[in-house]
């Protein structure tokens, strides 16, 4: 954090600086409450939703039940709003929800071109470099290069990669391949390989 | 919620909890929560659309892209768009009028963080006694 400067300019004319920012919130929120418009309860409980309750956690117990129930798989993958409304998931920013689903021959990785739209009921809040420029644009120009130089993730010569820009329209995530070697775990256990990356399609399920 | 999810969620709160930046964070300072959390109970409070704050969002993360192409290397503050779409979308609303804000930002940075907070408490300031 930078220490606030002495500036002629007044502080919306040139960039600000990180205290800046800070105490621009802070005053932002005193107005709204002082308006009646939100209270400090309802913002207190939304930032204590969204940093603790609501976390890829969620996705991770939908792909485990896809990859043991094949009737809800296709449900999934035919509606996945619907589909997680059925266990209970949704809210902002997930009323349409499209999975797509990794195959032998297809590996898929989402992104949003224009800023930062993401499933949030099922992965929670993007991570900081989901909402990088560098990120945005260049998981475009060369996944399979980003993938492997960025992410540490090599995907075969042989596996189509797609990449699947999120609007505020239509937000995709992955349905990531069940690893070999799980058939004796169940739902709970399974949920514990799926990790966040996984469903963003910029890294592996764990091996149990 | 099943156990585990239980589980991770303090695992994740922990995470959360650890200085400094990490990949799993979602927020690298307290003001980018709260600004997001205020966007959110802005929306709930019916203040606007999400899809118009939305636009205000890449429209302000566009112009920066733009500065950018020409050689204007602001740094990248993602959160810093984020409430600029918000102050946006809440000026269209009438929920923030004129320079109300500036005003309001120039008194915090007025006010020391521990105003009134200056001497030292050497007692502890509530007991709950042994019974």
């Amino acid at each position: 954090m930078s220490a606030p400067t002495s500036s002629p300019l007044p502080i919306t004319l040139r960039q600000r600086t990180e205290a800046e920012v800070a105490a621009r919130v802070k005053a932002l929120e005193s107005i709204m409450i002082e308006k009646g418009i939100m209270t400090t309860e309802a913002i207190d409980r939304l930032a204590e939703i969204y940093e603790n309750e609501v976390g890829p956690q969620l996705g991770a117990s939908v792909v485990a039940k896809a990859w043991t129930d094949p009737e809800f798989r296709t449900r999934l993958l035919a509606n996945a709003t619907e589909a997680c409304a059925e266990v209970g998931i949704g809210g902002l920013q997930g009323e349409d929800m499209v999975v797509v689903e990794n195959t032998d021959t297809v590996h898929n990785v989402i992104a949003c071109t224009l800023c930062s739209c993401y499933p949030w009921p099922v992965l929670g809040l993007p991570p900081n470099w989901y909402k990088y420029p560098a990120y945005r644009s260049s998981i475009v120009r060369a996944p399979r290069r980003v993938l492997r130089d960025d992410f540490g993730f090599d995907i075969p010569e042989s596996v189509e990669i797609r990449v699947w820009d999120s609007s505020s329209e239509m937000r995709y995530w992955v349905l990531p391949q069940r690893p070999a070697g799980t058939d004796s775990l169940g739902e709970a256990e399974l949920a514990e390989l799926v990790t966040r990356d996984a469903m963003i399609g910029t890294g592996p399920v764990a091996t149990p | 919620m099943t156990e585990l999810g239980d589980a991770r969620r303090r695992v994740e709160q922990l995470l959360t909890e650890l200085p400094g930046e990490s990949d799993q964070l979602s927020f690298d300072h307290p003001w980018e929560l709260r600004a997001f959390a205020l966007a959110v109970a802005a929306y709930h409070a019916g203040q606007y659309d999400w899809s118009e704050f939305q636009l205000a969002l890449i429209g302000s993360i566009g112009s920066w892209e733009t500065a950018d192409a020409t050689g204007e290397h602001e740094p990248w503050r993602y959160y810093e768009h984020w409430l600029g779409a918000l102050e946006t979308t809440l000026s269209g609303s009438g929920a923030l009028a004129g320079d109300e804000l500036d005003e309001r930002t120039r008194t915090v940075i007025a006010t020391p963080r521990d105003a009134g907070h200056h001497d030292a408490h050497r007692e502890p300031i509530a007991v709950d006694p042994a019974r």
